[in-house]
């Protein structure tokens, strides 16, 4: 998220957020650990990590038309659990019914209300939740949990290779009438 | 909410807009004020117990990951605390660019805090979602602001969250002149919108309010700079004292009501640290521009009111765009990005200015560098006493209002601390009640 650069923002980015010494609440970080190894060298993807702060999390997408957030839940369903958003669905502090919280300030659903109200949403926003099972201090994810961010790994990637498939089908498909003329 | 002849009570579950998750409970009874419980539930300390047994070198990083709002406010009074247990100091140009970090995290925590948590209490709004139908170009302005401050976190410490460039003795890598360059440009930009934002801020109408009388004012000093890395404590009552004096003067006690632990003098009474404490003992080191327009706008060393933090934290973002300005203008990649930091036996303390006030350190080490001791006194557990004590006084002199009315000043002037419970503990919710 450069100011001063002037580099064309990549169209994906991949945000997980986070925090390491809370247990459960670290899945997006491990997540998006996960993705890293994959797209690290991939220019077309941002991969950024945040704790949740709504003005950094709103301005880390700045440029991009995807952006798919990875963050740990806490709702009622079973430890484990891997929930889908889209931005659309996501008010206030809940989405469907389950918290978006943040331990600091606002939680993700009211970054995203910001977002809308200041009209900086990009054109796609997914979410991905893992309903966690312990927040207290102290790092290590449960084994659900830790099972959920394999899975969860694992989906992003197969979507992830998908949108870039789709880049590329896009950008030929605005060269070929180009070479036309 | 619930009446008779003799109590009224209210309660408020979640104390929103503040940094963090935690309670408070304010009673009322036959007309007078009973008691005010500023609650934290979470388990504090956690760090200090972790940090025993790491390596010397770990806590500028450990320590980065208790707030997401000022990690650089950890690190930088975590390395000054090991730095001095190892007898070294920083040569000039690296001090220089911890400065400019620390300008970049005052920046960031000022403009959230003014934009996004405090200014709908006094524009009448119940968030800053709300808050941004009628007033996008303040918040669009405010969030370019703290844009910048993010850039500077990110070119000096690597990162915008939890900056990963920082170690005992500077930096891992020096920044880029070109990055740097490019910094200037947009702080000249910030120091313009900056000035803006103070002359907004100061056409709030702010409640007549003052703290208790005999509340202590503390900061730090420094000779010549304000003091975000300040050398010495001050105090409005007169104290004047070194970092490794700090227990001699102020302790640390347990409440029932609380897992933070609560800041005391010694000698007694209240303290408050934090912006206001910082303007009034070192207004005469702030920057021309900020130092002029304090003064147009009437702040003085004899201010008290809490609720005109908010202008206080303005005139402190133009104070550290001026001050990241010159530092970024002035800027060659210095000769080494760190000096060596041998460890060694012995106990080290160090401070600086947190955006929300004096964060203290102390470590003991042993011969290899191992951490044998840790403490660390954050700036929100300083303030919880004189938070419950205002809210007191405030209570005293509006029970006039109406319950919601009421509610909605406690938490306006709970907000005037800026409270971040994540460095006291981790996570707060607020509860008010009134009986």
């Amino acid at each position: 998220m450069s100011l001063a650069t002037g580099c064309q923002a990549p169209p994906i980015t991949v945000i997980g957020i986070g925090n390491p010494y809370r247990h459960d609440d670290a899945a997006g970080l491990v997540v998006l650990a996960s993705l890293s190894q994959r797209f690290a060298a991939e220019q077309r993807i941002r991969l950024v990590e945040l704790d949740g702060e709504p003005v950094r999390l709103i301005q880390s997408w700045e440029g991009s038309d995807t952006v798919l957030i990875i963050d740990a839940v806490r709702s009622l369903h079973p430890p484990g659990t891997i929930h889908h958003f889209r931005a659309d669905g996501i008010s206030g502090a809940a989405a469907d019914g389950i918290a978006l919280g943040g331990g600091h300030l606002l939680g993700l659903g009211e970054a995203i209300d910001l977002a809308r109200a200041l009209c900086l949403l990009p054109r796609d926003l997914d979410v991905v939740g893992i309903e966690g099972a312990d927040f207290e201090l102290g790092q290590g994810l449960s084994a659900p949990v830790a099972s959920a961010c394999d899975l969860a790994t694992a989906q992003l990637v197969d979507q992830l290779e998908q949108l870039l498939l789709s880049l590329v089908s896009r950008s030929g498909a605005a060269a070929r009438p180009a070479a036309r003329r | 909410m619930s009446h008779d002849h003799r109590t009224r009570s209210f309660q408020v579950e979640a104390l929103t807009r503040v940094e963090g998750e935690g309670g408070l409970i304010v009673e009322i009874h036959d007309g007078a004020v009973r008691d005010v419980r500023l609650r934290i539930f979470e388990p504090p300390r956690f760090f200090e117990a972790f940090l025993r047994g790491r390596a010397y070198t770990e806590p500028p990083d450990i320590t980065a990951r208790i707030c997401g709002i000022c990690p650089v406010a950890y690190q930088m009074s975590a390395c000054q605390a090991i730095e001095q247990a190892c007898g070294v100091t920083l040569d000039a140009p690296l001090r220089d660019l911890r400065h400019l970090l620390y300008c970049g995290e005052w920046i960031e925590s000022h403009v959230l805090h003014i934009h996004l948590l405090h200014a709908p209490d006094f524009l009448g709004y119940p968030s800053g979602i709300a808050m941004a139908a009628d007033h996008r170009a303040e918040l669009e302005r405010g969030l370019r602001l703290k844009k910048i401050g993010n850039e500077i976190v990110e070119v000096i410490g690597g990162r915008a969250v939890h900056p990963v460039n920082v170690k005992l003795g500077g930096f891992y890598k020096a920044p880029d002149a070109s990055r740097m360059r490019a910094l200037a440009a947009e702080l000249v930009w910030a120091t313009d919108a900056a000035e803006e934002v103070a002359r907004w801020v100061a056409t709030f109408p702010i409640p007549d309010h003052e703290l208790p009388d005999g509340t202590d004012l503390v900061a730090l000093r420094h000779p010549t700079e304000y003091p975000m890395l300040g050398e010495r404590l001050v105090s409005t009552s007169g104290l004047d004292i070194a970092a490794d004096e700090y227990l001699a003067h102020f302790t640390e006690e347990h409440v029932q009501h609380s897992t933070a632990l609560h800041g005391r003098k010694l000698a007694g009474g209240d303290y408050l640290v934090g912006p206001l404490a910082r303007f009034v003992l070192n207004a005469d080191h702030l920057s021309p521009r900020a130092a002029a327009l304090a003064a147009e706008l009437g702040l003085t060393a004899a201010e008290r009111n809490p609720f005109r933090s908010i202008v206080v934290r303005a005139i402190e973002t133009l104070h550290a765009c001026e001050v990241a300005l010159a530092i970024a203008d002035a800027y060659a990649v210095p000769p080494r990005p760190a000096v060596d930091v041998p460890p060694r036996a012995g106990a080290g303390c160090g401070w600086s200015e947190a955006p929300r006030g004096l964060l203290w350190h102390r470590y003991e080490l042993s011969a290899d560098g191992t951490i044998t001791d840790a403490h660390i006194v954050p700036p929100t557990s300083q303030n919880q006493p004189v938070i419950e004590h205002d809210l007191i006084h405030l209570i005293e002199h509006s029970l006039h209002l109406d319950d919601s009315a009421l509610e909605a000043l406690c938490e306006q002037a709970v907000r005037n601390y800026d409270p971040c419970i994540s460095c006291a503990t981790h996570f707060l919710d607020m509860r008010v009640v009134r009986t």
